[in-house]
């Protein structure tokens, strides 16, 4: 899963630390745009080979890399017994 | 089109304050390369270099009245001087040019500060009033002329530029890391930012008073988008449209020197020449940036609006060589850090324009802004609208906003439909409309240790306005474009300051305040506003080619960071290494060393547009903090700059108090 943390570090420029915990909102703290939301999902669902519902994508399920490991841990979880 | 500069000291000294303002002159003589002038007083100078195109023979400047008790330094154009002449006239003002220098002057004394309501241009000044030892500065409504002031002691210095203070010898200039962080945020200075500590740029709209050593601001006009008048149907807008474009082009041909078109390739310009060749006795020149980055180039549509008009065409075709060439000059007569390179080209355009003997020229500037053109705009509404929608609605908006975005394509609809979601309610107040646009902003803001709250400022602008908080949605986006992209970046860093720096005055007819008020009044009446322009497309189309007339918005931009990667040029030191980082303390430099690799190594398509603007942010920076801060690498562009012919010198310390005669005028005419 730290996948995830490094390719959001390497795509936004950032680094995980105590100043900036993992369950920061990217999109408040200015991390997030358009362009990056977008690579973001493209290379979740390339990585884990799943696919996010619309749902998933408009909710407010992805603003943390908490909250999206939590989420792509859940569906691949979902995948595997599914 | 001119430059000026001047100085008020406070401390009674009597040193002799000619040598510093003809310095200040000399920095700035490419604003007006044809001829300098001065006037001294006790404890005061200013003066101006004079780009002449109205009455190039009697247009010296300074001017001043009989009594020689007012004195005139101005830059700009006031289009309706022939107007303003005849009123005052009327009430038995005599004139001894046919020059709107003169009409100011004259407005001034007449009227005073309400004299300001009345002009219709782009213009600031400084107005010594010797009787009362007071200055005044003004500048037009847009902030189509800058004006700079600084604090010095117990010296008040202004110029149009602030490279003028460069000449004053212990004047030092410092990068303000919370200015800077508010520029980073919204993309541009804010109407009085400067970027660096002490200098205040005299906000759009407003005047000042300077006397004994305090300087006191004034509003006199406040940006509004009330309907200036009742539009009863389309056609009737259609036909408004295209006579109140008809008069504010045909105002601003008013010059004794041939005027010129700047054709980007978009409709705003293509309207604004196909009128001045309708209106001009003579050829029209046009003159257009092509790009050799096929991504960026409209020659097409340029060539295309030439050939049908008729004019003689003039293009500058634009390599990334170029770019990374002409970028520290560029960079150096912005003065201001700059969030995008598309101004490094309009810097070499007008150096084209400038060699084809052109020192007018006209452009399609603020059409965006009257007539809803930007995505911005329709991102507004869209997203204020948003929980109302029906999700095909919103889908279906989207896909029509940004097809020119590959990222926005059906694939990733639902991801942006999902971003979309994330900015449909405001989190910043009165800035909805830029929360999205202000996310980048964050981003670059990261080049500060301590960027704080980068939108505190602009939330204190807005909050202090006071017609803003009663504005819908879409006129506050309006509102905040009047007050930051088109007067911080359009107007100037991409504007004035390049055209000048050639001295090349550019004109925007769609600045004039009756174009802005019939914008308003027809705006969101007969459409949905998801057709940028319509109306103003309507009004037109029969004129110009059809590729262009119904041409979607295509954003003027130029290749960012990857014509630095292209061609690697000497000064990417000051952004790669740590040294040369360690310069600018108030910089992360860990962060601003990772971007700058990172958008210098990786291909273009893998460099997001917040990392293209931040990269120019930091390369500005460091550049302006080598010119101004260490005062370094300047070469050519000041410090050797010579001051151009002197035509007009006045003393008037000799003189007894104002009255009778006009001082001692050593008129070196």
């Amino acid at each position: 899963m730290d996948k995830i943390r490094d390719f959001i570090e390497e795509q936004f420029l950032i680094e995980f630390d105590d100043s900036f915990p993992e369950d920061s909102d990217l999109f408040k703290e200015g991390v997030m745009d358009s362009f990056g939301y977008v690579q973001l999902i493209r290379f979740l669902e390339q990585e884990f080979d799943i696919r996010f519902t619309e749902q998933e994508m408009t909710g407010d399920v992805l603003v943390s890399l908490v909250q999206i490991r939590e989420t792509v841990a859940r569906k691949v979880a979902a995948r595997a017994t599914g | 089109m001119c430059g000026i500069a001047g100085l008020f000291r406070f401390d009674g000294s009597c040193e002799d304050p000619s040598e510093q303002v003809t310095g200040m002159l000399a920095a700035i003589a490419h604003r007006g390369p044809d001829g300098a002038g001065y006037v001294v007083d006790d404890g005061f100078a200013m003066g101006t270099v004079r780009l002449a195109i109205l009455d190039p023979a009697a247009g010296l400047q300074p001017i001043s009245d009989e009594s020689g008790r007012y004195w005139l330094c101005y830059n700009g154009e006031v289009y309706n001087y022939r107007e303003l002449r005849e009123t005052l006239v009327g009430l038995g003002h005599v004139f001894r040019t046919a020059c709107d220098t003169e009409v100011v002057l004259r407005a001034w004394i007449a009227w005073g500060p309400d004299c300001l309501t009345r002009f219709n241009g782009g213009f600031a000044f400084a107005l010594y009033d010797r009787q009362r030892q007071e200055l005044f500065m003004a500048r037009d409504r847009y902030g189509k002329r800058p004006l700079f002031l600084a604090r010095h002691g117990e010296t008040i210095l202004f110029a149009s530029e602030m490279k003028a203070f460069l000449a004053v010898s212990d004047f030092r200039f410092e990068q303000d890391p919370q200015q800077l962080a508010s520029i980073l945020g919204q993309w541009t200075p804010l109407p009085h930012q400067s970027g660096f500590r002490g200098i205040e740029s005299l906000p759009m709209g407003e005047w000042a008073r300077v006397r004994e050593g305090r300087i006191e601001r004034f509003v006199y006009d406040e940006l509004s988008f009330a309907p200036t008048e009742a539009v009863a149907s389309e056609g009737a807008a259609v036909r408004r449209i295209r006579a109140q474009l008809t008069d504010a082009v045909s105002l601003r041909l008013r010059s004794d020197v041939e005027v010129g078109v700047y054709l980007s390739g978009g409709v705003d310009s293509a309207i604004v020449a196909a009128l001045a060749r309708e209106l001009t006795p003579h050829p029209l020149s046009t003159f257009s940036v092509e790009f050799e980055d096929a991504e960026f180039d409209e020659s097409a549509e340029q060539r295309l609006v030439a050939e049908h008009l008729g004019t003689r065409h003039h293009a500058r075709r634009i390599s990334h060589a170029d770019i990374a060439e002409a970028c520290p000059d560029a960079v150096y007569h912005a003065e201001v850090p700059a969030f995008r390179s598309a101004f490094i080209p309009m810097f070499l355009l007008s150096q084209r324009t400038r060699e084809a003997g052109i020192k007018v020229i006209l452009s399609g500037e603020g059409a965006d802004e009257a007539f809803l053109g930007y995505d911005l705009f329709k991102e507004t509404l869209l997203r204020a609208a948003w929980s109302e929608l029906p999700e095909d609605m919103r889908r279906s908006r989207l896909e029509r906003l940004y097809p020119h975005l590959a990222h926005y394509g059906p694939k990733d609809i639902a991801a942006v439909t999902g971003l979309y979601h994330q900015f449909s309610a405001e989190k910043m107040p009165g800035l909805f409309s830029h929360e999205l646009r202000f996310q980048n902003g964050q981003f670059s803001a990261r080049l500060l240790n301590a960027p704080g709250d980068p939108f505190a400022e602009i939330s204190a602008l807005v909050a202090g306005s006071p017609a803003f908080g009663s504005m819908s949605a879409v006129e506050k986006a309006q509102w905040l474009e009047y007050k930051t992209l088109l007067p911080g970046y359009l107007l100037s860093t991409q504007g004035d300051r390049m055209s000048l720096a050639h001295g090349v005055e550019n004109r925007c007819p769609f600045l004039d305040p009756s174009v802005i008020g019939l914008a308003s009044s027809v705006n969101l009446r007969f459409d949905d506003g998801f057709t940028e322009k319509r109306l103003l497309r309507d009004a037109f189309r029969d004129r110009l080619p059809g590729a262009v007339a119904d041409k979607r918005k295509f954003p003027y931009r130029a290749p960012d960071a990857a014509a630095f990667a292209a061609r690697r040029p000497d000064y990417l030191d000051l952004v790669l290494s740590e040294s040369e980082l360690a310069n600018l303390p108030f910089l992360n430099a860990k962060f601003a060393q990772r971007l700058a690799t990172k958008v210098l190594t990786k291909p273009a398509e893998e460099v997001s547009t917040k990392e293209n603007q931040t990269f120019l942010f930091l390369l500005s920076i460091a550049l302006l903090d080598r010119f101004f801060v260490q005062r370094q690498g300047l070469g050519q562009a000041v410090g050797s700059s010579a001051l151009p012919p002197l035509q007009r010198a006045v003393d008037l310390r000799m003189e007894a108090a104002p009255h009778a005669s006009q001082g001692n005028l050593a008129s070196l005419t």
